[in-house]
């Protein structure tokens, strides 16, 4: 029998923190595992940034009175972080299937601390994607200031957490591993078109403006935009809200998706 | 205050759409350190029961309470005091048998995590090759669980469950799919285990020779519990023992017996029911034996005649 003893003398908070890293550890460490994985998030920003982004270029781009180019690369890169944040969470199925689920939750932590970790996990990849986007608008001769992307990098935990927050309550619920990427695709992709990552939507109004703000996505871009735009004469064009409303808000639905999204997730496990 | 580390009051799981409840007003309670079994057909509700007092599963009525702490307003007290093999494997096939540990360990906070096994603490280490050492994966360690045999895995979960030294370990039929060799390995360290912390150790099993050794078995069957005691009583209550005999001129000490008064069925030998001791029947007969024995029943014997009877009720 082991004579070695290992202490839990550890604070509520330790114990927290460490879940996270934990949880997101774990992610990285299957994302690394996945060679599949690392490709695929490579490769979407080439359809995604490199396929839709360069026709809506060549077809939309004239008459807008800015670069839209620069506007679409900032577009894509939140995007990006978006999609690859919000498949990432999709795995909660696969867990679930593989019954690892009951392992996470049978562990004296918060259901919350468990999420934030599989979020910040996901958003890995997601990060990385951004490297494909970039190097993808790189060859199609968009390029962004250095000091103003490492702003965009110091802002994207935030941006994936709302991400992965708002995909929570869609996802908390589901158990089978084609609804579950199917609720991606829904909770994406009018993201996409809607919160203004590739069409301006200043004039966007009736029930497709109440969508766009009630969107993480939306406040996300403005917030990035801002950051980009900011000092420069197509600011007031193109960032529609301040950015501490942007700030603001993202943080508000970050933890309405968080509240939310753990509840139902916690909630399916255990009512059977 | 009584020394009760579960306690079950009344406990009752009705799933969505289920025609019947699978744990209906169940009630038991198992002392501090005592050597638990719930037996058990398919479906009778074991798993749903282990489920619920583990917190993976919501309860429809009734009052459970671990380690003193309630089920449901303390859920993460009791989390702390328990450890579980679940039924099915619960292991993280992308990770290696080391990783799903120190995921294990981390989130029970038993230390700060760190990327890989070289940078965890000393005492985790240590700890970790010991137990590996103990349930004979020390080689399996590094090597990612898709390519770990079924026995490897289940050891695994074992050395997983009980890293952090639970108060409670819950078995739902810990050695389904292990050879007899990792069986009788397991047993070993888990009764160490008890011996070593005073784990109390809460089991189903199909493997009723497992639960012969337990101090409590309960028989539950249509989600209700039938029979609670020790298993020697069990056996009591269902069987007796019985005397195997026979002769060479078997026609003579068949006469014999009837003669005594002695009831006895044939069952390619003589089988002769008794309570208490043989030896008033022995002395008694005159006809040489060629056959002798005393039958004791097993668990399983008292489980399968337990169940026949339910079937006839």
């Amino acid at each position: 029998m082991s004579s070695i003893a290992l202490s839990r003398s550890r604070s509520r908070i330790f114990v927290e923190v460490n879940t996270v890293v934990t949880v997101m550890a774990r992610e990285i460490t299957v994302y690394f595992k996945s060679p599949a994985t690392a490709v695929m998030s490579l490769a979407m920003p080439i359809i995604i940034m490199g396929m839709i982004g360069g026709n809506l270029m060549q077809n939309m781009a004239g008459g807008l009175g800015f670069n839209f180019g620069q506007f679409m690369l900032i577009g894509m890169l939140i995007n990006m972080m978006f999609m690859i944040t919000s498949m990432g969470l999709a795995s909660l199925v696969d867990d679930h299937e593989i019954d690892f689920n009951q392992e996470m939750l049978v562990s004296p932590v918060s259901r919350y601390s468990l999420i934030i970790g599989k979020i910040l996990g996901s958003a890995f990849a997601a990060v990385v994607s951004l490297a494909g986007t970039l190097i993808v608008g790189f060859a199609m001769g968009i390029a962004l200031p250095l000091g103003k992307l490492l702003l965009i990098l110091a802002l994207s935990p935030l941006m994936c957490l709302a991400a992965g927050a708002f995909t929570m309550i869609v996802i908390g619920l589901i158990k089978d591993k084609k609804a579950a990427n199917l609720a991606v695709m829904l909770v994406t992709m009018p993201q996409m078109f809607l919160s203004g990552a590739i069409i301006p939507i200043n004039d966007t109004n009736g029930v497709l403006l109440v969508l766009n703000r009630i969107m993480p996505m939306t406040y996300c871009l403005d917030l990035a935009r801002a950051v980009v735009y900011a000092g420069t004469p197509e600011y007031d064009k193109i960032v529609m809200f301040n950015p501490a409303v942007n700030f603001a808000a993202v943080a508000a639905l970050t933890l309405v998706g968080l509240i939310v999204g753990t509840f139902l997730f916690a909630w399916s496990e255990r009512n059977r | 205050m009584n020394n009760h580390v579960i306690s079950v009051k009344n406990l009752t799981k009705r799933y969505k759409r289920a025609d019947r409840a699978a744990v209906d007003g169940v009630s038991f309670s198992v002392k501090q350190g005592e050597f638990f079994a719930f037996l058990g057909a398919n479906g009778a509700g074991k798993t749903t029961t282990i489920s619920i007092l583990t917190t993976t599963l919501s309860k429809s009525s009734g009052e459970v309470k671990i380690a003193g702490f309630d089920i449901d307003r303390e859920a993460r007290k009791v989390r702390e005091k328990i450890g579980i093999i679940f039924q099915q494997p619960s292991l993280d096939p992308q990770l290696t048998a080391e990783e799903n540990i120190r995921f294990h360990a981390c989130l029970y906070g038993m230390c700060g995590y760190r990327p890989s096994f070289k940078s965890m603490p000393a005492a985790y280490r240590d700890k970790v090759m010991e137990l590996a050492e103990i349930v004979g994966i020390q080689e399996a360690l590094f090597k990612p669980i898709k390519k770990l045999s079924g026995g490897m895995q289940r050891k695994l979960e074992i050395i997983r469950s009980l890293i952090h030294t639970p108060e409670v370990l819950f078995l739902d039929e810990p050695t389904q799919g292990l050879d007899a060799v990792s069986r009788r390995g397991l047993w070993e360290y888990i009764n160490s285990a008890r011996e070593r912390y005073g784990t109390t150790v809460f089991l189903t099993t199909h493997y009723i020779d497992e639960a012969e050794n337990v101090d409590t078995v309960c028989l539950i069957n249509r989600g209700k519990i039938a029979a609670c005691s020790s298993p020697e009583e069990l056996k009591r209550k269902l069987l007796r023992h019985e005397l195997i005999l026979d002769a060479e001129d078997r026609t003579a000490l068949t006469a014999e017996l009837s003669g005594l008064g002695v009831p006895f069925t044939i069952n390619g030998r003589v089988n002769v029911p008794f309570e208490g001791t043989a030896q008033g029947i022995i002395s008694r007969l005159k006809t040489d034996l060629t056959v002798l024995r005393i039958n004791e029943p097993s668990l399983e014997d008292a489980y399968i005649e337990f169940l026949n009877k339910e079937r006839a009720a």
